[in-house]
């Protein structure tokens, strides 16, 4: 433990050759003397080092490299001791020894073996960088181009380690650490190392191996071969992250091919994007800040090291949503996939976070999120426009609802699923239109939501184009029906769906019932304004007597009116049973009551029998019964009406 | 040469133009005026790329910029010409119904080119790393072995890099050569080609020569009447195109440039065509002089990397401390050389990658705007 803390503590110096400060020295101990008797295998060199490293004494070297540290005239060339030279020859003959080791990785065998030779790299760096300050004589010129050699040996084996370790997953890892007759690792299961171990083997690095990497690194960093580590470090990485995302079953395509597809196998992409994208986001980016955290002990180097990563591979992959743009915008069903779309690279962005060295990256995905955010407006306005385009001269029979209402009202509702998304991409809409566009109207607050703003829009126009249409239809009374269907049909939709209730609110909906009662009354009036007219008992009398042919008249009148409305009003559809049923209860509650007292006040005045029959062709009953036929849309109308169940 | 300046004047004047109510002739007339203008801006902005100063040689990264800023000046122009106050229905009818959805077919097809050569340019910027760690171990006096082993390091991947296939990031044949100058082997080898897997390629068996050869094919001057009327500017555009996406693809690595074509049919007698058609004769020399040796690409920067990175690996070969004076002092100069070509390289690849994204949704938006106007034409006249 306490020599894992020493050698942290050499490796947070500063970076050599950047900045020049008085160093702090370290005091730990030089343990290169009391170390390589426990491991014996090292036959070859094994011998010649111990006797080598007696000769080094405990501290010594350190004093060594405090005195270079400390000199205050750096005119004079130091003196190089003699120790300097034997420690020279010891690094070298470790070098050796690892060099000649075999199997899958030098380290990992004798941790403290390992850190001490991390330590003596890391002295023999700090003496090169020290004695570089010095104007040198031709006999320390000699020992320090020695020096320099045999710290760019131990360089290019950490560079060739590091490497190896990083393309060494666990499963290998773990079956080379029982190679190497170390007793203690577990034998790997035969039934372990089946799907479920290739599964989750992305970063399935083993913690010895991360810690090794860690000291490489932190010892290569110290020596000034930063650059070199870094380019293995990001070349493994992203080798890695694009086997993984291989692995995913994710494939470039390019835009000629995407282009010749169907929107339904475009559609298909999309969905695979989205997930391979999000996969990335939540999974693979997490994972790999951590392990660049892990490995480099600088915050800022793991920092840029994970940002270069992400953006080497996200720019990549938003090829993909730049290849959309191609698709004819102006199709309003893609707005769903395009939100989609959006909602990833916002994802994305969040999952990168703030940091300055993801500054393109976060620059490259706003710039998309945008793109696609525009063309996402476009295709929501492409709505307005085929609302407002949608003039046809045929009215819908029996003054059903229209199937533009149903169309609009149901996109709207499923638009109100990423009413958050909308809301987003209509505010930066409107952000960049709004310097040049116009001002937001006095009295309209700055917070209303932009999407409701929109979408109310939308409302509007199918309100005023189903007006337009409503005067297709010769017969007000029907006319009247239409609009109560069509704005019933609204209401509904609003009323059954919290997502878009939110958005319309509660003005609209009072503003929408209050039509509907107009309309209603409306409709009262056209239709049986006149019918109630027969049954008034002003002008039926003359003198004081009931004059018995105007009453036939009435009689007559009535009768023909009825026969009418039932004729035509039975084939009309109200397909809200509600709305169905509202109409008739009001119609009966207007109607049955006149006709009742009509016909008691009136019907004895004619006579008993055939007049009576001739005149009196309904009972109250009877018109009860008529009245719960009306907006069937029978007769006439059946085979139209199976018609529009199947647009439904 | 500035975009704006060109474009707002000739904007301007043809809006004014075209709200005159004018006899048909006079139209004409002055359109054959515009597409001349349109082939003299070509032509002079062709010929100024064709002599180009010290400062940016031929298919430098700077001369690239100023090639697609040339491109983009075109585009802009042709747009206008061909867009500005048209009548929609005349660009549905023969032969535009056949000359305008090939030219947006071929847009598309330079859009894949756009993102291979974006990515390209990644790869230059990783060679660009190594010619750095290189220049870090060369640039110290004395040089020791420890640094020329260093630096020499470096330089066998980056050749190793320079040096790689663009068919699968494996190695071509003419780099064991290099190789053989390393003592060991086994792990550069990896650091170079790890550096293009698979997110490098524009797609599985994508090929950058082919989707040359495909824009090239079909590709035919207009002839008889068409060759004076709004035929004429189309050709010209798609001639722009063509070039530049083809002299990208010769600079930049990118997937798969085995038998890039080169040549295309561009009719001598074309004024226009004279600049355009001189520069393309030389790149293709170049081209054809490099192709069997499997290379970077022809980017100058790069082939200025390659030959001082080769000269120093020859340096670092016969290195023996303390060194030969003139030998270092040759060696200094490759030196800053190679840090002139990464400051520059510096300098220059992010603006080359925007630049080239700026086409990409250029090109994008201008489909866009054809096929409205497309849309448009094909409506029936109420």
């Amino acid at each position: 433990m306490d020599k894992i803390l020493n050698s942290e503590k050499s490796g947070s110096f500063p970076r050599f050759g950047k900045r020049r400060g008085k160093y702090e020295l370290e005091t730990s101990s030089f343990r290169l003397d009391n170390k390589h008797k426990e491991h014996d295998d090292d036959k070859v060199t094994g011998s010649d080092e111990i006797s080598l490293e007696h000769g080094l004494k405990q501290g010594q070297v350190d004093q060594f490299i405090e005195s270079l540290a400390s000199a205050q005239d750096k005119s004079m060339s130091p003196e190089i001791p003699d120790l300097a030279e034997l420690f020279l020859k010891v690094v070298n003959s470790r070098i050796s020894t690892y060099e000649m080791r075999e199997g899958l990785t030098k380290f990992g065998h004798n941790q403290e073996e390992d850190s001490s030779f991390f330590e003596a790299v890391t002295r023999l760096s700090k003496m090169v960088h020290y004695l570089g300050e010095f104007t040198l004589d031709s006999t320390t010129t000699g020992w320090f181009h020695r020096a320099k050699s045999v710290l760019h040996r131990a360089m290019s084996m950490l560079e060739t380690e590091f490497q190896a370790l990083l393309g060494i997953s666990k499963r290998s890892f773990n079956a080379k650490v029982m190679d190497s007759k170390t007793p203690e690792s577990p034998q790997p299961s035969v039934f372990n190392s089946n799907q479920h171990e290739t599964k989750t083997e992305f970063l399935n690095f083993p913690p010895e191996s991360i810690a090794i990497m860690k000291q490489v690194a932190t010892v290569m960093i110290f020596a000034g071969h930063e650059t070199e580590c870094c380019i293995s470090y990001t070349a493994a990485r992203l080798n890695a992250l694009d086997a993984e995302l291989s692995k995913q079953g994710y494939e470039n395509i390019n835009t000629e091919d995407f282009q010749r597809m169907e929107w339904a196998s475009q559609e298909g992409e999309i969905d695979h994007w989205n997930r391979i994208v999000k996969y990335l986001t939540t999974n693979l980016f997490p994972a790999e800040r951590k392990l660049c955290n892990s490995i480099f002990e600088h915050a800022s180097t793991a920092q840029r090291l994970f940002c270069d990563l992400a953006t080497s591979v996200t720019i990549k992959l938003l090829a993909f949503p730049n290849t959309l743009l191609l698709i004819k915008q102006y199709s309003i069903e893609k707005l769903f996939k395009f939100l989609d779309i959006y909602e990833t690279l916002c994802g994305l962005i969040s999952g990168i976070g703030n940091e300055l060295s993801a500054k393109d990256l976060i620059q490259e995905t706003s710039l998309m999120q945008r793109r696609i955010g525009e063309a996402a407006v476009s295709m929501f306005c492409e709505l307005e426009n085929s609302i407002k385009s949608d003039n046809g001269r045929i009215p819908v029979a029996n003054g059903a609802v229209h199937p533009l209402t149903r169309y609009t009202m149901n996109y709207l509702k499923y638009a109100c699923e990423y009413k958050d998304t909308l809301e987003r991409v209509f505010r930066q809409h409107n952000e960049k239109e709004g310097s040049t566009k116009q001002e937001p109207k006095n009295g309209e607050s700055t917070n209303t939501s932009h999407f409701a703003t929109q979408m109310m829009l939308v409302m509007d126009l199918l309100d005023a184009n189903i007006d337009t249409k409503s005067n297709l239809y010769r017969d007000p009374s029907l006319r009247y029906i239409f609009l109560m269907n069509n704005g019933r049909y609204m209401l509904q939709k609003v009323k059954s769906s919290n997502d878009i209730y939110e958005v319309t609110g509660d003005d609209w909906l009072r503003k929408q019932s209050a039509d509907l009662r107009q309309y209603h009354k409306n409709y009262q009036r056209e239709t049986w304004g006149k019918v109630l007219q027969c049954m008034s008992h002003e002008g039926l009398q003359v003198n004081g007597k009931v004059s018995k042919s105007t009453l036939k008249e009435r009689f007559k009148s009535f009768n023909a009116m009825f026969e009418e409305i039932r004729k035509t009003q039975s084939t009309w559809i109200v397909s809200d049973e509600q709305l169905k049923s509202e109409l008739r209860v009001s119609i009966s509650a207007v109607v049955i009551p006149a006709y009742r007292s009509f016909l008691a006040r009136f019907g004895s005045h004619l006579n008993k029998g055939k007049q009576q029959e001739k005149y009196i062709k309904y009972q109250p009953e009877d018109i009860e019964v008529v009245i719960d036929e009306l907006f069937e849309g029978t007769a006439a109308s059946i085979g139209r009406r199976r018609l529009m169940h199947l647009s439904q | 040469m500035n975009a704006n300046e060109y474009q707002g004047s000739f904007l301007g004047r043809i809006s004014i133009r075209r709200n005159q109510v004018v006899v048909m002739d006079a139209i004409h007339e002055q359109e054959l005026e515009d597409i001349e203008l349109f082939q003299k801006h070509v032509s002079d902005r062709f010929s100024e790329l064709s002599s180009p100063s010290d400062d940016d040689a031929i298919l430098s990264i700077s001369w690239l910029r100023k090639l697609l800023d040339v491109f983009l000046c075109c585009e802009a122009e042709f747009e206008a010409i061909l867009l500005m106050d048209r009548d929609p229905y005349q660009l549905s009818k023969p032969p535009f119904d056949r000359l305008i959805p090939e030219l947006l077919d071929r847009a598309v097809k330079a859009l894949d080119i756009c993102n291979a050569v974006t990515n390209g340019v990644e790869s230059v910027r990783h060679c660009q790393k190594l010619a750095e760690i290189a220049i870090s171990a060369l640039d110290q006096k004395p040089i020791g072995d420890g640094e020329v082993k260093r630096a020499k390091r470096a330089l066998i991947t980056l050749m190793a890099a320079i040096n790689l296939d663009d068919k699968d990031g494996t190695n071509a044949k003419s780099t064991e050569r290099s190789w053989s100058f390393g003592r060991r082997s086994g792990n550069k080898d990896r650091v170079a080609g790890q550096f293009r897997s698979l997110s490098w390629q524009v797609a599985k068996n994508w090929s950058a020569a082919k989707q040359i050869q495909s824009t090239i094919y079909n590709l035919v001057a207009p002839r008889g009447a068409e060759a004076s009327g709004l035929p004429s500017p189309i050709y010209t555009m798609n001639v722009i195109m063509i070039f530049v996406m083809w002299a990208l693809v010769a600079a930049i690595p990118c997937q798969e440039r085995t038998g890039l074509p080169t040549h295309f049919p561009v009719p001598k007698q074309l004024n226009w065509a004279h600049s355009l058609i001189g520069l393309q004769e030389k790149i293709a020399d170049e081209w054809k002089k490099k192709e069997k040796k499997g290379m970077a690409g022809l980017l100058d920067e790069m082939q200025r990397m390659e030959k001082s990175a080769q000269s120093l690996i020859d340096f670092t070969d016969s290195f023996q401390f303390p060194g030969d004076a003139e030998k270092l002092q040759e060696a200094a100069g490759h030196v800053a050389e190679l840090t002139e070509i990464c400051r520059i390289m510096e300098q220059g690849l992010t603006p080359l990658q925007m630049h080239i994204r700026e086409v990409f949704h250029r090109i994008v938006r201008s489909r866009t705007e054809f096929l409205d106007v497309l849309e448009k034409g094909s409506l029936p006249v109420i």
